[in-house]
């Protein structure tokens, strides 16, 4: 990526002289060498003369530096003078004290090769350009912004005129002399920590694209070693592409990487994993030259010899990393990496350059307004508004955007205290400082050292939310059992909570509910008893909670989705404190990023490549990876771009992507804006919640139901999806948690036979009849039961399945149903089709928005009064309910190409989202709050068939029904509320790319009767054991996959819980899962010797 | 200068609350130290003016006069804290109005180990009532701060 040297001046090339920084760099890159650099700076002449003669003599390829003093980068040259006549010490070079002369004898023992580079910190660096000219040096560093806002008191404007006229200085003398400057943007440090990589690498190329403003031909773009290797690698990918994107073609750059400039490792060979790190990460991310540290930088100005030290290690560690993008897999992981921080720093880069045609000028304002914020700064020009904090995987991140131009960000502002920010700040010390000590997390040690000579069974879980935590409690209660002749040793790689995953996380919002209620949810496969929890047998989710938190408690209701995660955690430590002997655990909290095979023995080791930078070898891999992220489609990037382009500070216009609630940046929405929610599923009740209860508002009782009070803070919500309505209410619940339904004609008895018999079947011709059928038995049943009590109810359901079950047809006919019921003298009208319970306004029309508002009222007080009627004793949820029960009879005709491509296509896309309408709708209060702030006014929904758009003329989105008369309104900010689904072509998880590049994976394509094709973009895989289907149409026996990457090969995959009793689907799942990897362990033949690494989990390394 | 992430105290602090002045080296670009020592005293209860890195002695000198604060603490890691500390304290010593102003220094003061001793008299010696090692913990300030006699001083201005 980078270019030659002598490529770039092609008119009238003059020739570099030797020393030119650029060049040389250049020149070392094509070499395949990455420059190193230290940061010395000593008082003395003779002293810095000799370091920079000990620099330039060194074998690697080195720039020699000279650091200044404090005094003078502050521009006291007196006190700088002063101390160097009293011989005080200083803490670098007082280059204008000493003089040109002086300097210049000094940097000629460098030699003629040997660039010399003169470090600073100044906010006005005239005087030392002026003393570096004289002395016959063009090369140095720093910035308008990034010597002026984290170092001092200068007034920014002040730092930018002075820069100006610095720059241009160095640049005309320079070339006048025949040389040419090269500056260096000190943008990738700011403050050293904690400031996420979008606003460095934007500082980093606007410094650069100032310096070139003012005649600068050849610069570099720096960006400091943050807290987490693969983010670093994405801003360093980031920062070149940028770099190419809007410097002049003619400007010579390259990037400069600094060694970790936050607090230091304080052990000497912590100090040197983290620089050997850095110059791991220069490789991998492109940087050219490496500024390095020293191994005494926690303690004091080092020495001379520990400078040459450090650039020995560092060009050492250079030389053996593996280099950037040899490997496509490692390329594209790198370009997702860098996919974040690209947006952000692009959003801030061409905000500013909106500002004005000046840089300088639009820096100034940039700053006034808040567009550029650095965090923690205390500068008075900086305006202080963001915050930002490492995350638990490691990561920077935004926690406060002030008023950046940024979208991204999602969570929400908690004050950061004394411990925790000194915690952040030495985070990064204290890891290299236990991690070099051979003192890596403490992993739990089997207790009873297994037979030394079995060699292990490793299985990596990948995702360690509900699924993954389902077949560890499986796999841990199987070993408890019947210990396997190999140990397991398990790797629980989850960059979020292990247990609780992304999903479940237990610091989202109190708001946002689950939608089972909590005693039919459980992950334990067995009920608690007198023992301590543990696989096998421990509580239900309300079991637990009602013992965990016995004010708070509503077992009998829905519990808050982090409740959920705090139970899904209690149950992974659990499992861990109650291992059998021949189990361990150990938790992995990384990504993985890419993966391949093994070459020993049998060549069926998986080795997963960590974004941490390490490689985990395992045996086996269960894939459980979740909700995906996938990337926008046309529409969405084009509405991201439209908001983009026409927000102004005044007035935001922003997009929101589908996904997680949690992670949306709903705090962000000003109160009183007009906010559009696309869809009405449950993800808008998530939304709806937060933007209202979240901001204050409270509900409470009146004579109506419930009445919204509001907090003043919330936006105008105008909400739209296809059928207009919301979900349809969920019953009151009056089955016990381990209540089962026996189907009486949709069994899977017929369904397997019907599969047997004809597959692929048409869902809607072959198997919908018999459902319907269900349904409404159980609907006429209730209906006689609730006027003629349980005896005719049962008579009925008897005679009914008699009279249907027992005919040859291939299909039932309602009318005999309906004849039945009618002789009870109930209303005996039995439901046609789905579509009238979930799109009961089909294509009306209305008049107005309060016409509909009308309607919608009362048909949402119909729907709660049947729910209040409950899931047995209420005819309408009592049917809907039968869908919930029968899903698992639904899977077995669909799943794994079960249907027609055509039907299968018409299942998904017209029964699935009718079915969850109707079956897995929200529980009564959610319809009661949305009854309230529809009469409050705070909600409006949009009408039936809501289509959404961009409105150029506005410069707003809009959204509009066509079957609501001037429903037209204007939005300021519109949130997907649609649930992203399965597409692995699409998924921006690097673990799913690289598996589906490298063929390992396939998504599933529906050809069985050689009709058409139909890609459904779910990943391809076995029956139980869920072993993953390659591109060759292979199977790859090491791999289990389970959950939603599968969806669509199998049907409704997004349950993320078991139920008490009689084990589900998802319990069985996961113990065929179990059974498999046990089963593996079972053969103690398969002792292998030749490892060197025997019976070590083999985290380190680069494979 | 600039208001705190964190106005609120995290615990009532059953010792009177303090006002203090928190400043670093003329030549001290650090900012972390100065950052997390401000969390730190508001946490307690006390309540910080925090002049940012780089404070040039005048600077000081005139907060100083117009706040009055209860203490002045000087927090630098650059290596010239003790020359930069002698030149604040000499400044501030220079004034009438801030002659008798309690003032503290603490952090990595010379650029080496060396000398630490002889810094440690002279900066006494300046007029500082204490000056800490690097190292010591913050809470040593909140014993110097308890151990303030009397009441507090320009608490109105407040």
């Amino acid at each position: 990526m980078y270019r030659a040297g002598r490529g770039l001046t092609t008119s009238a090339p003059p020739p570099l002289a030797p020393g030119d920084l650029g060049a040389f760099v250049q020149e070392s890159a094509a070499a395949g060498e990455l420059v190193v650099q230290p940061r010395m700076g000593m008082v003395a002449p003779e002293v810095m003369a000799a370091g920079v003669a000990a620099v330039a003599a060194l074998p690697e390829r080195t720039v020699a530096t000279l650091t200044i003093d404090s005094y003078t980068r502050v521009g006291d040259h007196a006190a700088a003078t002063a101390a160097l006549r009293a011989g005080r010490p200083l803490n670098g070079f007082p280059l204008v004290s000493h003089g040109p002369k002086t300097t210049a004898r000094v940097a000629a023992a460098a030699g003629r090769a040997t660039p010399v580079q003169v470090r600073h910190g100044s906010a006005d660096p005239l005087a030392i350009f002026r003393t570096m000219a004289a002395a016959g040096l063009s090369a140095s560093e720093g910035g308008p912004v990034s010597y002026c806002l984290p170092y001092g008191r200068t007034p920014l404007a002040e730092s930018v005129a002075a820069w100006r006229d610095s720059v241009q200085f160095l640049t005309e003398e320079s070339r006048a002399h025949g040389r040419r400057a090269h500056l260096e943007s000190f943008g990738g440090c700011l403050l050293g920590q904690l400031c996420p990589p979008s606003l460095l690498v934007a500082v980093s190329l606007l410094e650069c694209l100032f310096f070139a403003a003012n005649g600068a031909t050849s610069v570099s773009l720096s960006y400091a070693q943050q807290t987490h290797p693969a983010q670093d690698t994405g801003a360093l990918t980031a920062l070149r592409l940028l770099a190419d994107e809007f410097l002049p073609p003619s400007v010579d750059r390259h990037i400069v990487l600094y060694t970790y400039m936050g607090v230091y490792p304080r052990t000497v060979p912590g100090a040197r994993l983290l620089l050997r790190r850095s110059a791991e990460l220069a490789v991998r991310g492109g940087a050219q030259r490496l500024i390095v540290k020293t191994e005494t930088e926690a303690h004091r100005i080092p020495t001379v010899e520990e400078n040459l030290t450090a650039l020995r290690i560092a060009a050492d560690a250079a030389r053996s990393a593996p280099r950037r993008g040899t490997h496509q897999r490692a390329r594209s992981a790198a370009e997702a990496e860098a996919e974040e921080t690209l947006v952000e720093a692009r959003a801030l880069v061409t905000t500013v350059l909106g500002l004005s045609d000046d840089l300088g000028v639009a820096l100034l304002k940039a700053f006034d307004r808040g567009l550029l914020d650095v965090p923690f700064c205390l500068h008075p020009d900086n305006r202080g508004a963001v915050r930002s904090t490492v995350a638990p995987d490691g990561r920077l991140q935004w926690t406060d955007l002030g008023a950046l131009p940024l979208l991204t960000t999602s969570r929400r502002t908690i004050p950061m205290t004394s411990r925790q920010l000194s915690g952040m700040l030495g985070r990064v010390a204290r890891e290299h400082d236990q991690a070099a000590a051979g003192n890596p997390p403490p992993e739990p040690m089997p207790r009873d050292a297994p037979e030394p000579s079995a060699e292990p069974l490793r299985i990596a879980f990948v995702g360690m939310g509900p699924r993954g935590l389902s077949v560890l409690e499986r796999l841990a209660a199987r070993c408890a059992e019947t210990p396997p002749a190999r140990p397991i040793e398990v790797f629980a790689v989850d960059p979020y909570e292990a247990g609780a995953g992304r999903i479940w996380r237990t610091d989202q919002s109190p708001w946002f509910l689950m939608n089972t209620p909590a005693q039919e949810v459980t992950m334990f496969s067995g009920p608690a008893d007198d023992g301590p929890h543990r696989p096998g047998a421990g509580p239900s989710l309300g079991e637990w909670w009602a013992e965990d938190d016995p004010a708070g408690a509503e077992p009998e209701g829905y519990a808050p989705r982090a409740v959920y995660g705090r139970y899904l955690t209690h149950v992974m430590r659990r499992i861990e404190e109650t291992l059998p002997p021949s189990l361990s655990v150990v938790r992995v909290p990384a990504r993985v990023i890419c993966a391949d095979r093994g070459r020993g023995e049998g060549g069926a080791t998986h080795r997963l490549r960590l974004d941490r930078g390490d490689v985990l070898t395992v045996d086996r891999v269960v894939l459980a990876t979740g909700h995906p992220v996938n990337e926008p489609d046309g529409e969405q990037r084009a509405w991201t771009r439209f908001a983009r382009e026409h927000s102004t500070p005044a007035r935001p216009v922003r997009y929101i992507a589908g996904g997680s609630a949690s992670e949306m940046p709903l705090a962000e929405i000003p109160a009183g804006a007009s906010v559009g929610i696309l869809g009405m599923g449950l993800t808008f009740y998530d939304i709806l919640t937060e933007l209202t209860l979240g901001r204050g508002g409270t509900f409470t009782e009146g004579c109506e139901g419930l009445l919204y009070l509001p907090s003043g803070k919330e936006p105008r919500i105008l909400a739209g999806s296809r059928g207009g309505v919301p979900l349809l209410t969920r019953g009151a619940n009056q089955k016990g948690p381990e209540h089962r339904y026996q189907a009486r004609l949709f069994t899977a008895e017929r369904m397997a036979a019907l599969r047997a018999e004809k597959a692929p079947l048409d869902f809607e011709e072959s198997v919908l009849p018999w459902l319907l059928a269900e349904v409404n038995l159980v609907l006429l049943a209730t209906r006689i039961r609730q006027v003629h009590g349980p005896e005719a109810a049962d008579e009925f359901t008897e005679r009914g399945t008699h009279a249907l079950a027992d005919r040859p047809d291939p299909r039932p006919d309602p009318r005999v149903l309906e004849r039945l019921a009618a002789g009870y003298r109930v209303d005996a009208r039995p439901i046609t089709g789905l579509d009238a319970l979930a799109r009961p306004f089909g294509s009306r029309r209305f008049g107005s928005a309060a016409e509909y508002h009308k309607v919608l009222t009362e048909w949402l007080r119909a729907d709660l009064f049947e729910a209040r009627q409950g899931n047995a004793d209420g005819p309408l949820k009592a049917a809907a309910d039968v869908l919930r029960d029968v899903r698992q009879t639904i899977r077995t005709v669909v799943d794994f190409g079960g249907l027609t491509p055509a039907s299968h296509r018409w299942f998904l896309a017209e029964f699935g989202p009718v079915a969850a309408m109707v079956s897995t709708g929200p529980p009564q209060l959610r319809s009661e709050q949305f009854l309230a702030l529809l009469a409050a006014g705070v909600l409006e929904p949009v009408g039936p068939g809501a289509r959404f758009g961009a409105d150029p003329v506005e410069g707003r989105f809009a959204v509009e029904s066509a079957q609501v008369e001037n429903s037209w309104v204007p939005l300021d900010v519109v949130v997907d509320a649609r649930v992203p689904g399965t597409d692995l072509t699409a998924d921006r998880d690097p673990l799913i790319r690289c598996l589906m590049a490298d063929g390992e994976i396939r998504t599933f394509t529906n050809a069985v009767d050689g009709t058409e094709e139909f890609a459904t973009g779910g990943l391809d895989c076995t029956d139980s054991p869920f072993h993953p289907v390659r591109a060759d149409g292979s199977v790859d026996t090491s791999t289990h996959v389970l959950g939603i990457p599968s969806e669509f090969t199998r049907w409704f995959t997004q349950v993320g819980s078991g139920r008490p009793g009689l084990w589900g689907s998802f319990t069985r799942d996961a113990d065929a899962i179990a059974a498999a990897l046990a089963e593996a362990a079972a053969d103690a033949g398969a002792v292998r010797t030749s490892r060197p690494e025997a019976g070590r989990a083999l985290l380190g390394g680069v494979g | 200068m600039t208001p705190s992430a964190r106005p609120q105290p995290l615990r009532s602090s059953p010792e009177p609350s303090r006002r203090v002045l928190l400043t670093t080296g003329s030549s001290d670009a650090h900012t972390w130290n100065l950052v997390h020592l401000q969390l730190f005293l508001e946490e307690h209860g006390h309540s910080v003016l925090n002049l940012g890195p780089c404070v040039p002695e005048q600077l000081l000198v005139d907060t100083a006069r117009m706040t009055s604060p209860d203490l002045v603490v000087l927090s630098s890691v650059n290596g010239h804290g003790h020359q930069d500390g002698l030149r604040a304290a000499r400044a501030l010593r220079a004034d009438r109005k801030t002659r008798t102003l309690p003032m503290v220094i603490g952090g990595l003061l010379g650029i080496s180990p060396e000398g630490a001793a002889t810094r440690t008299a002279e900066l006494l010696d300046a007029g500082y009532d204490e000056v800490y090692a690097d190292g010591t913990p913050p809470t040593a300030l909140l014993r110097r701060l308890a151990d303030l006699g009397g009441a507090c001083t320009g608490r109105a201005a407040a």
